[in-house]
């Protein structure tokens, strides 16, 4: 979570085909997009594009360099790298969007309570998140694992809990600002109920933070998920998750660096995108740093 | 001052008081018996298990349980790991000078390689330079930590073969507090850049300049001073995540931290080192941050007498 999201403005709130056309203008919205697009079409269409079986061992013969047959060489079991690679990029945006589906679902529900009731709940609850979120993300991620136990499905939910507090303190930032608004002060006087106050105003106008929040988040996700399965903790053997992948590769960097350096390359450009998304994103939704 | 100093410490107790309840709950949530899952890897009979129970308290309420850790806690005992049944304590203690070093030195590469990439971005905001060095800065942000550094130990050791590959010398330090260093340097280079652009459109240095100052006088005395101020402030975070980025990096290059001793206690399921590691890491954490705040608001007065 290195980029500090500050809350979007109320203009934010722009017709979507016009944020389309916005972001593809945006140098960095549609660099993003288009690595973001070509990661999901590799996902979908694994199996057609990736000539060998992931799993397959002896594919070729064991560490052999990047050559016509294996564009990106063997392991050390003989199978695939690149097909390996295409077929990570499945389980890569599965651990992003359940992960951030996890944080931004639980953190957005925190917030808008905690920002909507005020007072001492408000107090408590938010003092909580601080605190939580002191503790940072990998460590509250290994808490979970030991609780858990490790691998992927359990990394992914160890990952969507730690980030939760920052989801929390983002939602909680833009209801405070929203509150104070005339039209939620209008609501209010109209007689609007609780759950009314909430989800039907308060919710969308903290919709457009999120989405850049979100779309940042996964890039994070990502990072976090294949850091864990490095560590041994997310994905096990035999699956071809790209930072499990680097694992193994560690030992034998020297004599076969492609297993090294393509599932590295793939994640950095996976996150890379959805950086460049978020950014691209963040610029059309808020006005205020499109001027600088 | 002295006030100031004083809330802020209130406030690192607070967080280290409940980080004590998150690590005795820690173990009740773990589904099944957890002395069951710790003594996995052993053999022992019902007995020994139910003795086990007995003396890690586990037996009793919870409640009971949680004053009994405390009472333990405030006089320096962390319980025995179940791993060779060392005193936890003195454990991370042995580890903590290696994860200090390498933690510290990364700061100060970060802050140098950071601050001055995002300085000069700021300062020649919209031309080439400024694109080249966030483009850098974004790329840096992107590439995962421990990948980094298996390409800079490809570079290096393996390579050109100026650096070991793992050790615990201080020539074993360089690589990781390097590769932890840049990583983070990209991250400081991002936070500084839009706070010195900021400084940059603000009145009192278009004043400056417009009084005929020389510009390296500006740029010194007025602008970098009141930068410091935003970028002192977003150090208590990014320690935070040096101190978690140390986690991986450690076992990346086999350095005996505290971050490896966690990951191993992880995998044995050592709970009673887990607990201590999350405790210590917050407690780090939480004075480190106390320390931070005291220097920014020596460095602005509108915070001490704010508060």
């Amino acid at each position: 979570m290195s980029a500090p999201a500050e809350p979007l403005a109320a203009e934010a709130r722009v017709a979507p085909r016009r944020v389309l056309w916005a972001l593809l203008r945006s140098p960095s919205g549609a660099v993003g997009l288009a690595i973001v697009l070509l990661l999901i079409v590799v996902a979908l269409l694994a199996p057609a594009i990736a000539p060998y079986d992931p799993y397959r061992m002896a594919s070729g013969p064991r560490l052999a360099a990047p050559s016509w047959d294996h564009w990106m060489g063997t392991d050390q079991l003989g199978r695939d790298v690149f097909s390996r690679v295409v077929y990570g990029s499945r389980l890569t945006l599965m651990i992003g969007t359940i992960a951030v589906g996890i944080s931004l679902t639980a953190g957005l529900l925190l917030g808008l309570i905690a920002g909507y009731a005020g007072g001492w709940p408000e107090r408590i609850l938010m003092r909580l998140v601080d605190v939580v979120f002191s503790f940072t993300e990998i460590v509250i991620a290994l808490a979970c694992l030991a609780i858990l136990g490790v691998g992927l499905i359990n990394a992914m939910i160890a990952i969507g809990i730690a980030s939760i507090p920052f989801y929390a303190r983002i939602t909680h930032s833009v209801v405070l600002v929203e509150k104070n608004k005339p039209y939620f002060e209008a609501a209010i006087a109209a007689g609007a109920s609780h759950l009314r106050l909430i989800f039907l105003h308060l919710l969308p106008n903290v919709i457009p933070t999120l989405i850049v929040v979100g779309t940042l988040g996964v890039s994070t996700a990502v990072l976090a998920a294949a850091g864990l399965s490095f560590l041994g903790l997310g994905a096990q053997p035999p699956q071809p998750e790209w930072g499990f992948m680097l694992s193994s590769s560690r030992d034998l960097i020297s004599r076969a660096p492609w297993m090294m350096i393509f599932p590295g390359l793939a994640i950095a450009i996976t996150v890379l995108g959805f950086n460049l998304l978020g950014d691209g994103v963040r610029e059309v939704l808020d006005p205020r740093q499109r001027a600088r | 001052m002295l006030r100031f100093i004083a809330q802020r410490l209130f406030a690192a107790l607070i967080t280290i008081w409940i980080a004590t309840i998150a690590v005795t709950l820690l173990i009740h949530l773990v589904p099944g018996d957890p002395v069951r899952i710790m003594y996995a890897g052993f053999q022992t009979t019902e007995a020994e298990i139910e003795a086990i129970r007995q003396r890690l308290g586990l037996d009793q309420p919870v409640w009971r349980q949680y004053f009994m850790y405390l009472g333990r806690v405030l006089q320096g005992d962390l319980g025995h790991s179940i791993v060779g049944s060392q005193p936890v304590l003195d454990t991370l203690l042995q580890r903590f000078p290696a994860t200090l070093a390498l933690t510290v030195s990364a700061l100060i590469i970060a802050v140098v390689v950071g601050g001055t990439l995002g300085f000069f971005a700021a300062y020649r905001r919209g031309t080439v330079w400024d694109f080249g060095a966030m483009t850098l800065a974004i790329v840096g942000v992107s590439m995962p930590h421990f990948w980094l550094g298996l390409l800079l130990l490809f570079l290096f050791s393996m390579t050109l073969g100026w650096l070991p590959v793992g050790g615990s010398g201080w020539r074993n330090l360089i690589l990781p507090a390097l590769t932890l260093g840049l990583a983070t340097g990209a991250v400081i280079a991002r936070l500084t850049r839009s706070a010195m652009i900021d400084i940059f459109d603000q009145d009192f240095v278009r004043t400056a300049h417009a009084k005929g100052l020389p510009k390296t006088l500006v740029l010194y005395r007025h602008a970098l001073r009141s930068g410091l101020v935003p970028i002192v402030s977003m150090l208590g975070l990014q320690f935070a995540y040096l101190m978690g980025g140390a986690i991986v990096i450690e076992n990346v290059f086999a350095w005996n931290g505290v971050g490896r001793l966690a990951i191993q206690a992880v995998f044995a399921r050592d709970y009673p080192l887990i607990q201590g590691f999350i405790l210590f890491f917050a407690t780090v954490v939480a004075l480190v941050s106390v320390i931070i705040d005291v220097t920014y608001a020596l460095l602005d007065p509108r915070i001490r007498y704010g508060t």
